[in-house]
């Protein structure tokens, strides 16, 4: 069954293809003019991902959400579904970035050889890594925000929680440093270094996991 | 007789509405039709037979408890819901592809078929459809996995009569085809059910008013057009309700036949399930 569902929310999307062809040119003509091949694969991965939850918007013009659930499945499908289209996205999203980003700048490079872009391909995986991390925020915040007040007003109130989550970490930095606490930076680096990829998955994973849980608690109770 | 769907008071309560102790069945091998008008708890009855909104009270389908069997009951259960399908940026042969992975028992050819019978184009864009073609393909969907049930909320409104008689043929061709099978049908738009269905449930502000077979209806039901001193004759107990128009008194009753040996009133006339919906709805007592 999820694989139907998962089938009618890529229909849905092909219509992006077009889209999506254009972002990618846009990119590519970006990482030539800036030479900042690292933005390319935040950008191609930020916008894959937020494409994906695109498919809330189809679902509620079409009041899509009544009729599935009259399908041989249940919520917790539904709920799974949703988050497995944004995880493939995320995930598509920054393979593609990345490799799209190389493919840019190695024909660039063969092209311009008077203009060598330099590919540190170890930051740039890091920078997909961090793009993806990005996005993932945003699902995991955005899709139970959709599940409770639907895929306009949750938009908003997705903001809203971003700006909060914004402030809550601005305001954590802001007290950490007025109390001239003493932190090893060196220590620091070191350590971002060695676990930081390895961090920012564990925690994407956390927050995708947190996330599915409340939305199933909404949407479990939601009256259509 | 089996039963296909069995309502034991089931109700829900919204802030603004209430639906109240609706009981009914849904016998194999028969059409009901679900009448009242815009408002009345038609969808909301739809609604929690199907487990898209919660109630309270006992709702079993094929003899098994609606929630704790979900799935393996909406394998057998055909939908057309008036307001809701899939987006309509998908085409006729995107549906048969996602329905393919929807239902185990997805009959491809029927639905290409069905496709071909009510001349719907495949790779044309929904969205593009007219409102018959749309109700044909929801129809089309609905079938093509040979469900034992039907629940249609509303299928001919907004449709011309040429398209109507057309999709209310299919559905006396469904039935036809295996006698296990059944179709609730909702309506507002009556004269469809004294053609098709075999009984009727009527619902008024969220009450159940009668359940009652179409022939009893259409037999015993009758509407007497007297005049003030015939009306005031009569007993309250004959009568169900009444409207007062300009020259006469217009009478529903439910026992025509005891009334005219009764009353000895001659003119009594057939009504039509509309008429008698009418008479509850506006009619005094």
């Amino acid at each position: 069954m999820i694989k139907g569902l998962l089938k009618k929310d890529l229909y849905n999307l092909a219509s992006y293809k077009a889209s999506l062809i254009i972002i990618v040119l846009f990119c590519g003509i970006a990482i030539v003019g800036t030479e900042a091949i690292n933005w390319g694969s935040i950008i191609i991965c930020t916008i894959v991902g937020m494409i994906a939850l695109s498919t809330f918007s189809y679902d509620e013009i079409a009041k899509s959400n009544k009729y599935i659930l009259t399908l041989p499945t249940n919520r917790k499908e539904i709920v799974k579904e949703k988050f497995i289209l944004a995880i493939g996205a995320t995930i598509l999203g920054g393979i593609l970035g990345l490799l799209l980003t190389i493919v840019i700048a190695n024909v660039m490079n063969y092209l311009r050889p008077e203009n060598m872009i330099n590919i540190n391909y170890e930051s740039l995986i890091t920078t997909s890594i961090g793009g993806m991390f990005g996005i993932s925020l945003i699902q995991a915040i955005q899709i139970p925000s959709i599940f409770k007040w639907g895929a306009e007003k949750g938009r908003i109130q997705m903001f809203i929680l971003l700006f909060i989550i914004i402030v809550i970490a601005a305001g954590a930095c802001f007290l950490i440093m007025k109390a001239n606490l003493n932190i090893d930076m060196e220590m620091l680096e070191n350590f971002i270094n060695q676990f930081g990829l390895i961090l920012l998955v564990a925690l994407m994973i956390v927050m995708y996991s947190i996330s599915y849980v409340i939305s199933y608690r909404i949407y479990k109770n939601k009256e259509e | 007789m089996k039963n296909n769907i069995e309502l034991q008071n089931v109700s829900k309560a919204y802030k603004d509405f209430k639906l109240q102790n609706i009981s009914f069945d849904v016998p194999q091998g028969c059409i009901v039709g679900l009448i009242g008008e815009n408002g009345a708890g038609k969808t909301t009855t739809i609604k929690c037979i199907l487990n898209i909104t919660k109630a309270e009270g006992n709702i079993k389908i094929f003899g098994k408890d609606s929630k704790e069997n979900e799935k393996e009951i909406k394998e057998e259960i055909g939908v057309v819901l008036d307001d809701s399908f899939l987006s309509e940026y998908l085409t006729a042969k995107h549906i048969n592809s996602i329905m393919k992975d929807v239902y185990k028992t997805w009959d491809e050819n029927k639905y290409k078929n069905l496709l071909k019978q009510f001349q719907l184009p495949t790779n044309k864009l929904i969205k593009n459809f007219s409102s018959g073609m749309k109700m044909k393909l929801k129809i089309a969907t609905a079938i093509s996995h040979n469900p034992k049930l039907l629940i249609l909320d509303e299928p001919t409104s907004g449709l011309d009569p040429v398209v109507r008689n057309e999709i209310l043929d299919i559905f006396r061709n469904y039935i036809q085809e295996d006698e296990t099978r059944s179709i609730l049908l909702s309506t507002h738009i009556t004269t469809d059910l004294e053609h098709i269905s075999d009984y009727i449930v009527f619902i008024e502000k969220g009450k159940m008013v009668f359940h009652l077979p179409t022939d009893e209806l259409l037999e015993n039901y009758g509407i007497i057009k007297c005049s003030k001193e015939d009306f005031l004759r009569l007993d309250e107990k004959d009568y169900i309700k009444y409207k007062k128009e300009k020259y006469q008194y217009e009478v529903l009753t439910n026992n025509k036949n005891d009334i005219r040996k009764k009353y000895n009133i001659t003119t009594i006339d057939k009504p039509s399930i509309e008429d008698i919906m009418l008479f509850y709805i506006k009619g005094e007592k």
